[in-house]
């Protein structure tokens, strides 16, 4: 019965199903862009000076002139929000940076290259998977000093070991598979190997990760900022509005707009590594 | 007989690799405060605002060897905590392990209670995944942890102190260690790491149900519940073993941004107090111990789920067994 049906078809059916995206991966897609609009051109977005604010107008609450409302000394919170993802979202790309290179690195490495060298990088990957995630990267950051790039460098080491982790795993998986074993028989080097075999069969899991790891980077800069270990205020860093807000319960806007942009991105950006998964 | 010696010696090598795990853990720990930014303790004792005198600075210096190589400098820290040595307080002069014996019991509720919170979310989410109307309700259910895994414990955290302490009054935050407050915590811990274990939970439930043996059992005419129960859930449940182990991690670290917003004292204000005011030898402690518990949980989890998982039992019965893989023969370990 399948036999039967025509080759053409069935490429016709794939690649029209490569463009069927569903459409809530389409709109995470059209937020995250708008979300690094924000970032690469704030001034084209905000109505208003991020860091000046107007004590006749402040904590009012949200209107059509003021989106998100005002914050206690009378700045425009949707202008802080847009203004503060340039750091949030840079931060969060140079941690996943991070963890990718060295992660990847010392997944390919051990994956690859078997004995002693396995054994010590797969004791280290368990060694930093041990330590919270959260913890380690308050450690980091303590060390290094209270500054917005030390938190992007502390996440970044972080998620060094969920990067090793899986691309050891993939590494393995690849390189016991039936086509590696091939290519070595017909004198592929190892370099070749590498290159042409095992980074393409790993690399789609490895992206999905990494935008997943985009996603947590930003929640657990948010956190860290939010604790105060980032750059301090004026700074407009999503976790440090969030925890602005939260000392005026009686201006909740001042806490959910900046929460409700968190959520929306990560959410955005899991929607979109899980499309990248299926 | 053999499989239970296979099994003891699984059990031996865990152990090993675990105490070398959390011996590295510590060095790991200790190079990234000490050597990376060189030598802070000195340098923060000798820092004029901080008020230590060249009297108060002397012994500490000879206590932590500051002024031998640092690799000296680890043996000794390192041989201290193999004894249950955590140092002194550069603060107040303490035993660092007395600040954590005292901190710890409140954080061992929060996180206790955050870990019962999201099992029963978690289950209830799973059982709810399988038994709702499937278009609508499952499909909204699905959505649920993934939605969740978005929104961290803070922003929880904050929004149930704006709606339940302000505008209903169920708790009040300056009675931060009372029973609403707790629980309220413990809910904002809770949450992400519930949403972790019910994606795991429906994706094997999922799997279970595609299962041969399982229509087999429908088409007996089991009940639906005799059938979730016994066919489905059980040997999808096995996996929230592992899943709590790898949770213990994230409840550590949370603890430490649940802890500053609800107020409460633990092991997560001890290190915020011990970041700000450079106290490098609480963060050591507390940052090693955490990794300390988690290999240790890790090590029991892996050591039980064998002895829990029945396929595990009978699978190597009658084969030599894979070099990597768990063993054991419960009947054996019955005995």
């Amino acid at each position: 019965m399948t036999l039967l049906i025509p080759t053409p078809v069935t490429r016709r059916r794939t690649r029209f199903a490569a463009w069927d995206v569903p459409l809530a991966v389409i709109l995470s897609f059209l937020f995250v862009t708008l979300v690094i609009a924000w970032s690469l051109f704030p001034s084209l977005f905000a109505g208003y000076d991020p860091y000046f604010g107007d004590t006749s107008r402040k904590l009012l609450p949200p209107s059509g002139e003021f989106w998100f409302g005002t914050d206690h000394l009378g700045r425009d919170v949707f202008s802080r929000v847009v203004h503060g993802s340039w750091s949030s979202v840079t931060s969060a790309a140079i941690a996943v940076c991070i963890g990718l290179v060295v992660g990847g690195f010392l997944g390919l490495v051990s994956g690859f290259v078997a004995g002693w060298t396995d054994v010590i990088v797969a004791r280290f990957i368990d060694v930093l998977l041990a330590i919270p995630n959260f913890l380690l990267a308050v450690v980091i950051v303590s060390s290094f000093g209270f500054q917005t790039i030390n938190v992007a460098i502390a996440t970044g080491i972080a998620s060094v070991a969920i990067f090793a982790r899986v691309m050891r795993a993939e590494t393995l998986k690849a390189s016991t598979s039936v086509f590696v074993e091939a290519s070595g028989l017909l004198g592929g080097s190892r370099w070749h190997i590498l290159l042409r075999h095992i980074l393409p069969n790993a690399y789609r899991s490895i992206l999905a990760l990494a935008v997943l790891q985009f996603g947590s980077c930003i929640l657990i800069i948010a956190g860290l900022a939010f604790l105060g270990y980032g750059d301090p205020p004026p700074a407009a860093d999503w976790g440090v509005l969030v925890s602005n807000g939260k000392d005026y319960p009686s201006s909740p806007w001042l806490v959910f707009a900046p929460s409700l942009v968190i959520v929306a991105t990560v959410l955005a950006i899991n929607r979109i590594s899980r499309w990248l998964r299926r | 007989m053999n499989h239970r010696s296979n099994y003891i010696g699984y059990a031996i090598a865990r152990l090993a690799q675990s105490i070398v795990v959390i011996a590295l853990a510590y060095t790991f720990t200790f190079l990234i405060i000490n050597v990376l930014p060189g030598d802070p303790i000195t340098n923060m004792l000798l820092d004029p605002e901080n008020g230590f005198s060249p009297a108060d600075i002397e012994p500490i210096i000879a206590y932590y060897g500051l002024d031998k190589p640092v690799l000296e400098q680890l043996w000794i820290a390192l041989s201290r905590f193999v004894v249950g040595d955590l140092g002194i307080s550069l603060r107040s002069n303490l035993p660092v392990s007395g600040l954590v014996l005292s901190a710890l019991p409140s954080t061992l509720v929060l996180a206790l209670s955050a870990l019962a919170v999201a099992l029963v979310v978690a289950f209830l989410l799973a059982f709810a995944s399988q038994n709702l109307p499937p278009r609508y309700g499952q499909g909204l259910l699905r959505l649920l942890p993934a939605a969740s895994l978005s929104v961290p414990a803070f922003i929880i955290g904050i929004f149930l102190i704006q709606i339940f302490a302000f505008q209903f009054g169920l708790f009040r935050i300056t009675s931060p260690n009372s029973f609403a407050a707790t629980a309220f915590a413990a809910i904002a811990l809770g949450i992400p790491v519930s949403a972790q274990i019910a994606e795991v939970l429906i994706a094997n439930l999922d799997h279970e149900a595609r299962q041969e043996y399982f229509s087999v059992a429908r088409s007996r005419g089991l009940s639906r519940f005799e059938l979730f129960a016994h066919h489905q859930f059980r040997p999808s449940s096995l996996p929230v073993v592992t899943m709590i182990a790898l949770a213990i991690g994230e409840l550590l670290g949370g603890s430490l941004i649940t802890e500053s917003i609800f107020g409460r004292t633990g092991i997560g204000s001890l290190v915020q107090g011990a970041v700000s005011s450079q106290d490098y030898p609480v963060i050591q402690a507390v940052v090693s111990l955490a990794a300390a518990v988690f290999v240790i949980v890790n090590l029991i989890a892996d050591l039980v789920y064998p002895l829990l998982d029945p396929r595990l039992r009978t699978r190597n019965r009658g084969r030599e067994p894979l070099a990597d893989e768990p063993l054991v023969d419960t009947e054996a370990v019955a005995k």
